[in-house]
């Protein structure tokens, strides 16, 4: 009763229909997840995520990485846009993730990151034509709409180890963000027609908690499993709250083989129930999503006296926001390295993405997303 | 080894030139639009809407002789405007380097100067100017008074001009024995001026409120070393109201003109100056909920095809700027702001429908409640106060289907925010 109530409130807002013109199959609805993964869980394609301590997936993974630790993120994303006949190429800035781990002795690790959950960015111009004045009088309008934002995920984690084969961990989560909108309506023939600006600014706010463990029952093979249940996300426009959802819950599960000397095989699943944020998308397309990956990671040449490790992974999902009523699916192909710097008290990590994403009426999208991790233990 | 370093380098040149490609974001993706961005704004609407709560015509300016032009002419049973100048300080002495004052005795090249707008001169025929003696004690703006003056005993003197001949300096002799009587009998000069053509014929000359005033100049002495007394037009009266006495140094009447408009009419342009008011009512749902797009005031022209009904006459909407404390239009009319709103291009002998647009006045209308500053605008002539042109509209009190109108285009705010 209360969602419904709400619901209605937001129409009487003009904030509950969809601004829909969003100009790529990514970022549709509240936007593009790029999955919370660390350049080294990226490079493997995706699949050592819940054991990575540097990806906010899974908490019990903090106690894996022995130093303190300070990690960013850079994710520039070069994608193409085709439909009908037409196409468009885009550039896309993010920092996806920035954290920081702090062994606490014992066997107890904390750890802090922000990390982007759902981003949404994109620009649109389009034109169509009006009737503005007296019936023959055909104006036309520009239409150019921006939207710059995200959905935040500030993640607090604690992990416990008893060892090497058990380790567990829960974190807290606010999620937090806002998505800034601009839509302008420039008629031509400025003298007798008047353009038209609108601002909009809706900011988000919500909880959840994780829990997550990784058992390695022998050096060769370990287990990774993590969840989330998330809590009532909210949506304001200045003191209002405008609509409410839930942040999706999320179970992964992965698994690592360490079995042939130099080589570590890994692959992960993870399915996430998106369609709890139904409430804020008005358009409806929201679906739940299953994220598959595989990927391996072998040492590498020795250059400069440092081992580099290569990466290379595959990796395929469903994306959460649909467009005309069907499913967005990406497939992505990974390959990295890593490579150790001032005496292994850093760590460069590049990756480098192809992205494929399809989905109805022959629309489709291609992407290169370059990854650059830099993790430094002061 | 040698290889692996090698594919290193490439591969840090590939990287730092993707994130120097990546430092400016391009966000665009119009070029695939026409499938994934369905359009967002509202669809426009348009209404049309008795929306105007009140309008009159008001006189321009501040009363006779504030204009800046002089009009002068002779255009048969239509226009007969004459020019009026005073020079009522006249010197009656003169000083030749340290020398006492002397009196004047001899005036020699005794000169009116005009500025004159060679662009708008009526008429290809040669145009004569007579001048009249039309000092008298009457009521200062009887015009009635003044014109009585244009008497064969008034007579002062006539200049002949070409059409060649009129140029943007406009020399006028004056027989020097005449203002030399005024001089000596330290009377007022004030002349009346005419035209009289075998045909139409119209001047436009540039008044002291138009920025060059006519100038009087005249020697007094043979001897060069003198220089010459140069006088520009001053009234002494009425000796109670300095403003209408400086107005008065330079002025048009006029002995023939136009009808003003019939009651259900608006009057913009002509002289004496006319603006038309109007005062908006308009709905709080369009002007406080919606964008505004366009706005046209729709006006009901009426033919005025006495006097150059196929000139031109450029009309300006300007915005009242007065207070809800200013409830008198003719003064509320005064008080008024151009905003960059379209010139309305009309000529007098057309009838029927004329656009007025007014959206800039809605952006600021919006800001501003009716009563805190009436939405009103007025609307009046580019060359207010140096043309006879005058252009009407119909009022209010016009037939329902003439009266003005305001056509209002309009979208309601789309809803951005959540997807």
């Amino acid at each position: 009763m209360l969602r419904l109530s709400m619901a209605a409130f937001a129409v009487s807002l003009g904030l509950a229909t969809g601004v829909a013109a969003q100009g790529a199959l990514s970022v549709q609805g509240l936007g593009f997840p790029p999955g919370q993964m660390s350049t080294r869980a990226e490079g493997s394609g995706g699949s050592t995520s819940d054991f990575d301590p540097l990806s906010p997936i899974n908490p019990a993974s903090l106690s894996t990485v022995g130093l303190t630790s300070l990690f960013l993120q850079y994710a520039p994303e070069f994608r193409k846009v085709n439909a009908g006949s037409g196409s468009a190429n885009t550039t896309t800035a993010r920092f996806p993730i920035f954290g920081a781990v702090l062994p606490l002795g014992g066997s107890w690790t904390g750890g802090f990151s922000a990390s982007t959950f759902l981003d949404r960015s994109f620009e649109t111009r389009s034109q169509r034509t009006e009737i503005v004045g007296g019936p023959d009088d055909v104006v036309e309008v520009t239409e150019r709409l921006r939207v710059l934002g995200a959905i935040n995920d500030l993640r607090i984690g604690m992990a416990w180890a008893s060892g090497p084969r058990l380790r567990i961990g829960a974190g807290a989560h606010l999620f937090t963000g806002r998505n800034r909108l601009t839509l302008d309506e420039i008629y031509s023939d400025s003298v007798r027609n008047t353009s038209n600006t609108q601002q909009s600014l809706v900011s988000y706010s919500g909880f959840a908690g994780s829990v997550g463990v990784s058992y390695h029952p022998s050096r060769v093979i370990g287990f990774a499993l993590s969840g989330r249940k998330g809590g009532e996300l909210r949506a304001r426009s200045g003191d209002t709250a405008v609509a409410e959802a839930t942040i999706p819950d999320r179970v992964s599960a992965g698994v690592t083989y360490e079995g042939i000397t130099g080589a570590t095989l890994s692959a992960r699943v993870s399915r996430e129930a998106w369609s709890s944020l139904e409430g804020l998308s008005g358009s409806g397309d929201v679906f739940d999503g299953w994220d598959s990956s595989v990927g391996a990671e072998v040492s590498g040449p020795r250059i400069m006296q440092r081992v580099v490790t290569l990466r290379a992974g595959g990796r395929y999902r469903t994306l959460p926001f649909g467009f005309d009523g069907a499913r967005v699916r990406e497939t992505a192909f990974m390959a990295g390295f890593g490579a150790p710097l001032t005496r292994n008290r850093a760590t460069l990590d590049f990756a480098v993405q192809r992205a494929a994403r399809s989905s109805a009426g022959g629309v489709d999208e291609r992407g290169f997303i370059f990854s650059f991790g830099l993790r430094v233990s002061p | 080894m040698k290889a692996w370093s090698n594919s290193l380098r490439i591969l840090t040149a590939l990287s730092a030139s993707a994130v120097l490609a990546s430092c400016t974001e391009k966000l665009d993706s119009s070029g695939v639009c026409a499938v994934l961005c369905p359009p967002l704004g509202g669809a426009v609407q348009n209404v049309t809407i008795e929306a105007v709560a009140f309008d009159t015509t008001v006189n321009a300016l501040s009363g006779l002789g504030a204009e800046p032009g002089l009009v002068l002419a002779a255009r048969g049973d239509t226009l007969d405007a004459r020019v009026i100048l005073r020079f009522d300080s006249l010197p009656d002495t003169y000083r030749q380097g340290t020398d006492t004052a002397k009196p004047i005795t001899v005036i020699d090249s005794a000169t009116l100067r005009f500025r004159l707008d060679t662009l708008r001169i009526k008429g290809a025929g040669p145009v004569t100017i007579e001048a009249y003696d039309v000092d008298t004690d009457a009521n200062d703006t009887s015009a009635a008074a003044v014109l009585a003056l244009f008497t064969p005993e008034r007579f002062v003197g006539s200049q002949t001009y070409t059409r060649a001949q009129l140029k943007d300096t406009l020399d006028y002799v004056l027989p020097g024995a005449h203002v030399l009587s005024k001089s000596q009998n330290r009377q007022r000069l004030r002349l009346g001026l005419r035209a009289v053509s075998s045909s139409s014929t119209q001047l436009l000359l540039s008044s002291e409120e138009g920025g060059a005033a006519p100038r009087l100049r005249f020697r007094v002495s043979a001897d060069t070393s003198i220089a010459p007394f140069v006088l520009a037009p001053f009234s002494k009266t009425p000796v109670d109201d300095p403003v209408v006495s400086n107005n008065l140094g330079d002025y048009t009447v006029f002995a023939r003109r136009p009808p003003e408009g019939g009651p259900t009419e608006l009057d913009v342009g002509g002289m004496p100056v006319r603006r038309a008011y109007f005062r908006f009512d308009i709905p709080s749902n369009i002007l406080d909920s919606s964008t505004i797009i366009r706005a046209t005031l729709l006006l009901n022209q009426v033919a005025n095809p006495l006097l150059d009904p196929t000139d031109t006459v450029f009309v300006l909407p300007q915005l009242v700027l007065a207070g809800a404390a200013v409830t008198d239009p003719v003064k509320a009319a005064q008080i008024t702001t151009g905003l960059g709103i379209d010139t309305v291009k009309v000529r007098p002998g057309d009838a029927g429908l004329t656009l007025v647009e007014l959206s800039a006045a809605f952006q600021v209308w919006r800001a501003v409640k009716a009563t805190e500053s009436p939405h009103a605008i007025v609307l009046r002539a580019r060359n207010e106060g140096t043309s006879p042109l005058q252009v009407r509209f119909s009022s209010l009190e016009a037939a329902p289907a003439l009266r003005p109108r305001l056509r209002i285009s309009f979208t309601n705010e789309v809803p951005l925010g959540l997807p």
